[in-house]
């Protein structure tokens, strides 16, 4: 499985959720509740996508 | 050992911990290419043997999953507990006005009355305004996020206005009941029209915060409500 675009998306979404918990100013909190949440959200929808594409091929599912 | 009961101080630390791991791993998918996995080159996990690609697998779900839903987790327990503190409230300066009269030991406003008397003793914006903002019930939460992307765009206007008349139940959940409360008769004659909402707690006792006109740019009070605090 290829995951670097999900892993780097992923590392954004940390950062970002790390700065705000580190500096708890309205900007961070901005930016964790319109950014990093949702892209946690597509990080694992994209990573699932995979999950099931493979189980598929493999005829598990 | 004493900021482990630091509640905060523990969030902060299992956020930041859990957000490097989360880093570290999603690195560790990137560093290892999908060629150099193969089911034939094995991981000692020391209570079992894995293959690298079954490994990098598990390091996958561990990253996208686990960590990355611990981490939205602990941030959101952060926003959620961090923003009944008064200094959160402060933290956005269309707030600093309220919170600077309400520190004033001469201001007669409501809200100064009930910090400097110590009627409520911490959390005082969140105790009066339970209804509102992300602490409160899921349309406070909406609106919430909403002053937040409207605070953090510019994209609002002062002095800001309360789209709603205050709710008198947040005052009645601590007066109601009580001696000093019932045994004013007007309190009696008037249960009615508070608990329907036609009279509020402000039309006797006065202005809660600064008015609106002491909140606009140029008034002479505005840079003193303005002041940054500690």
């Amino acid at each position: 499985m290829g995951l670097r675009v999900e892993a780097w998306a992923a590392i954004i979404a940390f950062i970002t959720t790390a700065a705000f918990i580190v500096w708890p100013n309205p900007y961070f909190m901005a930016l964790f509740a319109f950014f990093a949440q949702p892209l946690f959200m597509i990080v694992a929808l994209l990573y699932l996508r995979r999950v099931f594409r493979e189980l598929r091929k493999k005829d598990v599912l | 050992m004493n900021w482990l009961l630091d509640l905060p101080t523990l969030v902060k630390v299992l956020g930041v911990t859990s957000c490097v791991f989360g880093i570290a791993l999603c690195y560790r998918l990137i560093r290892v290419g999908r060629d150099s996995l193969s089911r034939d080159k094995m991981v000692n996990l020391r209570i079992a043997s894995i293959s690298a690609l079954t490994f990098n697998k598990l390091l996958a779900f561990m990253a996208f999953i686990v960590v990355a839903g611990m981490s939205v987790s602990i941030a959101n327990y952060h926003v959620f507990s961090g923003v009944k503190e008064v200094r959160s409230c402060n933290s956005c300066h269309v707030m600093r006005p309220m919170v600077n009269d309400m520190t004033d030991p001469s201001s007669e406003t409501l809200a100064a009355r009930h910090f400097s008397n110590k009627w409520i003793s911490s959390q005082q914006c969140y105790t009066c305004h339970t209804d509102y903002g992300l602490a409160g019930t899921l349309k406070a939460k909406m609106d919430g996020y909403r002053h937040l992307a409207r605070y953090t765009t510019g994209t609002y206007t002062e002095p800001i206005a309360s789209p709603s008349v205050y709710n008198t139940d947040n005052c009645m959940q601590c007066h109601a009941g009580t001696r000093k409360f019932e045994m004013v008769s007007s309190h009696i004659a008037l249960r009615k029209g508070l608990s329907d909402g036609s009279l509020s707690c402000l039309n006797c006792h006065g202005s809660a915060h600064p008015t609106r006109a002491q909140r606009t740019p140029g008034h002479p009070d505005y840079n003193d409500l303005m002041k940054q605090g500690d």
